[in-house]
C-alpha cells in the first residue's frame, strides 16, 4: 500500500481485531506494540476504535504495572515503555502508575556491577561500548539497547514534566547518558553496540531518529549528529526509518522535507508510525496528551 | 573473545552434560520429506558465479538430495542482516530465488520466503536493497518477516541453554520444511556462521527484540544447538559462492569460493563448510555439541559432486580464531 495519511487511517481502523487490540499483520492476533502505535496514532480524533484499543491495551496489563508483547508471554517487557506513553497519552496514567515503578526499577543487564566485575576479570569491554550508564533491555535479564531505551525515556520524561519527580529525573539523566555514550562514530546510532564487534559500527537510519527524539531538548546532541539524521533522511526510502528520523528531527527543531511519493506501507504498525510522523510534522507532539 | 563480551555470558556448555538431540536426519526421514539413510549425505556443487545456470544448477541438487515435497509447504530462510552495496553480507536473491523455483518444480504446494533480521527491524527495507523484489518475482506476496509473525510458545525438551521454551513464528513451525540458505562467513563471536547459526533469524524480535540479545546471555553456542533441535524438518543450502571471511557476519570480507553446498543434516552440512574454508569444525563450540553422530568427522560425511580438496580455500579469520586453522 502506498503512503498516505488518509490510506494509512483506513487501513488501521478496518484492520483493529474484534478484541480492540491490533495485529502487526491484519487477521492476527493483538500485540501490545501494534496497538499502542495505532492508539497513540489515532490519539488526534479518539473515536470508537481509539477507546476500544485503548480498553484492550488496559485489559492486558500484568499484575506487576508492566506489558508482556502479546498474551501469553509470561514476562513484562520493553513495552511496557509504549504502554506507559499511550496511557499517558491519553491522561490515564500520572507518577504512580505501576509501570512508572516497573520502568525505573529495570535497566540492561550488563550494567549491573557483579557482571561488569566478571567482565573485567575476565579481560572484556577493553575498547567496547561503555556499560557504567543504564538504558533499557528489550527483555528482562538481557542488555540495554538504544531502541527500548527511547521509548522508556519519551515515557519518563513525559510524566516526569507533568509530574516533577527527583526520582525520575535521575533515572531519565542516566538512560540519556547511555544513549549518548551509544552514539556511533558518524554521529547517529545503530541498535546500541557502537564498539562491540571491536570496530566502530555504522549507524541506522531508524535508531538515529529515535534516539534523537528521546534526546529532545538535551545540550549533548552534537551538529554531527544532526547532520547524520539528515543525511539518513535524504536517502532512506522506508517509512519506519523515515518516520522516526522525521519525529526526531522535529524534536530537535529542525524542518524536514516532505515524505518522497512511492513509499510503501508493509504492515499496520508502518501505518502507525507514518501517521505519528504526520503529526509531528504538523507541529504536534505525536506522544504529547491529546 | 570468547566469553568476554558485556554482551553475553561465559560458554555453560560441557560436552558431559549433554543429552542426544533429534537430529534433522532421523526427524525429517520420520516425516516422509526425505528417502535416505542415516549417514548424513552432503553435496558440494561448484558454482563460479551468480548467473542464470544457478537454476538448473539448484534443481540438480534438490533433485539429488531426494526431497519429496509434493502437497507440502517449504520455507525459505536465508540469511539477511545489513545492506552494504560493496559487502557479501546477505544470501544473494539469485540462490533463493534458484531454490524457490526449484522447489515449486518439485511440486510443493507452497513455498514461502521468510527471515527476521537481528539487527534492525526494517526487514522489508533490508530485502529491497539487497535485491530480493527485483530477483524474486511478486516477493511482496511470499515474504514472511519472522520477526512481527504470529507465535506459539515451544519448550525445549532438554535444554543445553538456560532457556526452558522459546517462542517460535507459526511460519517456521508449520512449515513441512525449513531450509536454511546462509551465506558461508567467518564470524566474530562463534568462528563461523552457517546453516544452524542462521537459525537466529527465527527467533521473533517482536519478542525477544533487535537484536536478540536474550540468546547471547542464555549462552550463543547453547541456544544455536536449542534451535537446530526445534526444527527437526530442515535442509540446508549454503551460499558459498562469494562468502565472507574476517570480521564476519557484517564487517568482513567479500572471499569467493564458488561452490554451494546442500544437506539434510545441519551439523553435517556446516563441518563441510567449514573444511572448504580450511577451518576445524570440531573447534566450533555449537557443532561439536550438535554433531553427536560424529558428523565434524570427515570420514562421518558422505561427500557427493566435488571433494572438499578440490574446493577448500583458506578464509581469513580474525586473531581469536587462528587456532581453528586446518
Amino acid at each position: 500500500m502506498l503512503a498516505a495519511a488518509s490510506e494509512s487511517l483506513s487501513y488501521l481502523l478496518r484492520s483493529q481485531n474484534a478484541d480492540g487490540g491490533w495485529s502487526y499483520r491484519p487477521s492476527g492476533s493483538s500485540w501490545t506494540e501494534p496497538t499502542c502505535l495505532a492508539v497513540m496514532a489515532l490519539g488526534p480524533a479518539p473515536g470508537q476504535h481509539y477507546k476500544r484499543g485503548l480498553d484492550w491495551l488496559v485489559s492486558q496489563r500484568r499484575s506487576d504495572g508492566g506489558w508482556g508483547p502479546r498474551a501469553g508471554v509470561a514476562e513484562s517487557t520493553w513495552v511496557t515503555a509504549l504502554g506507559l506513553l499511550t496511557m499517558y497519552k491519553a491522561g490515564r496514567a500520572g507518577s504512580d502508575d505501576p509501570a512508572v515503578r516497573w520502568l525505573t526499577a529495570a535497566a540492561g543487564a550488563e550494567s549491573n556491577w557483579i557482571v561488569r566485575l566478571r567482565s573485567f576479570l575476565l579481560g572484556g569491554g577493553k575498547g567496547g561500548d561503555d556499560t557504567s550508564n543504564q538504558g533499557w533491555p528489550w527483555y528482562p535479564g538481557a542488555s540495554a539497547w538504544v531502541a527500548p531505551t527511547s521509548i522508556a525515556l519519551l515515557a519518563l520524561d513525559r510524566i516526569n514534566r507533568a509530574y516533577p519527580s527527583a526520582a525520575l529525573l535521575r533515572r531519565s539523566r542516566e538512560g540519556k547518558a547511555f544513549l549518548l555514550a551509544r552514539r556511533c562514530a558518524d554521529g547517529g546510532w545503530n541498535h546500541g553496540s557502537s564498539r562491540a564487534l571491536g570496530y566502530d559500527g555504522p549507524s541506522y537510519a531508524e535508531t538515529t531518529g529515535m534516539a534523537l527524539l528521546a534526546l529532545a531538548g538535551e545540550p549533548g546532541v552534537s551538529r554531527r549528529s544532526l547532520d547524520r539524521a539528515v543525511e539518513h533522511l535524504s536517502r532512506c526510502r522506508g517509512v519506519e526509518a523515515r518516520s522516526w528520523l522525521q519525529m526526531g528531527l522535529c524534536a530537535q527543531r529542525i524542518r524536514t522535507a516532505a515524505p518522497v511519493s512511492n513509499l510503501r506501507i508493509h504492515d499496520l504498525r508502518e501505518a502507525s508510525l507514518y501517521l505519528l510522523a504526520e503529526a509531528a510534522l504538523a507541529g504536534l507532539d505525536p506522544f504529547g496528551r491529546n | 573473545m570468547k566469553g568476554s563480551s558485556p554482551y553475553f555470558s561465559p560458554s555453560i556448555l560441557r560436552r558431559r552434560d549433554l543429552v542426544p538431540l533429534v537430529t534433522g536426519t532421523a526427524a525429517s526421514s520420520a516425516c516422509g520429506i526425505w528417502r535416505g539413510g542415516l549417514q548424513p549425505v552432503v553435496q558440494i556443487v561448484k558454482a563460479p558465479r551468480y548467473e542464470q545456470t544457478l537454476f538448473e544448477t539448484v534443481r540438480r541438487i534438490l533433485s539429488e538430495a531426494g526431497l519429496d515435497v509434493r502437497g507440502r509447504r517449504v520455507v525459505l530462510k536465508p540469511n539477511l542482516v545489513e545492506y552494504e552495496a560493496k559487502a557479501a553480507i546477505n544470501t544473494h536473491p539469485i540462490v533463493v530465488h534458484a531454490a524457490l523455483e526449484g522447489f515449486r518444480a518439485l511440486g510443493a504446494r507452497e513455498v514461502l520466503i521468510a527471515e527476521g533480521p537481528g539487527h534492525r527491524r526494517i526487514a522489508w527495507d533490508l530485502a529491497e536493497e539487497a535485491g530480493y523484489f527485483r530477483e524474486i518475482p511478486n516477493f511482496d506476496k511470499i515474504f514472511i518477516d519472522l520477526n512481527t509473525d504470529e507465535v506459539a510458545d515451544v519448550r525445549i525438551s532438554a535444554p543445553a541453554s538456560k532457556l526452558k521454551s522459546l517462542h517460535l513464528p507459526k511460519t517456521v513451525l508449520g512449515a513441512d520444511l525449513l531450509v536454511s540458505m546462509p551465506k558461508l562467513k567467518t564470524h566474530h563471536w562463534v568462528g563461523a556462521t552457517l546453516a544452524m547459526k542462521n537459525l537466529f533469524g527465527i527467533v521473533p524480535g517482536a519478542i525477544y527484540g533487535w537484536p536478540k540479545n536474550v540468546l547471547h546471555w542464555a549462552g550463543i553456542h547453547e541456544t544455536i544447538v536449542d534451535l537446530h533441535s526445534l526444527i527437526p524438518r530442515h535442509f540446508c543450502l549454503v551460499d558459498g559462492i562469494v562468502g565472507m571471511e574476517g570480521n564476519g557476519p557484517i564487517q568482513g570480507v567479500a572471499k569467493a569460493a564458488g561452490v554451494l553446498v546442500a544437506g539434510h543434516d545441519m551439523p553435517a552440512v556446516d563441518a563441510t563448510c567449514c573444511r572448504i574454508m580450511k577451518l576445524d569444525p570440531a573447534q566450533i563450540e555449537y557443532l561439536a555439541v550438535a554433531a553427536h553422530n560424529g558428523q565434524t568427522r570427515e570420514a562421518g560425511v558422505i561427500q557427493r559432486g566435488e571433494t572438499i580438496r578440490t574446493v577448500a580455500t583458506p578464509f581469513a579469520v580474525l586473531r581469536q580464531w587462528e587456532p581453528l586453522r586446518l
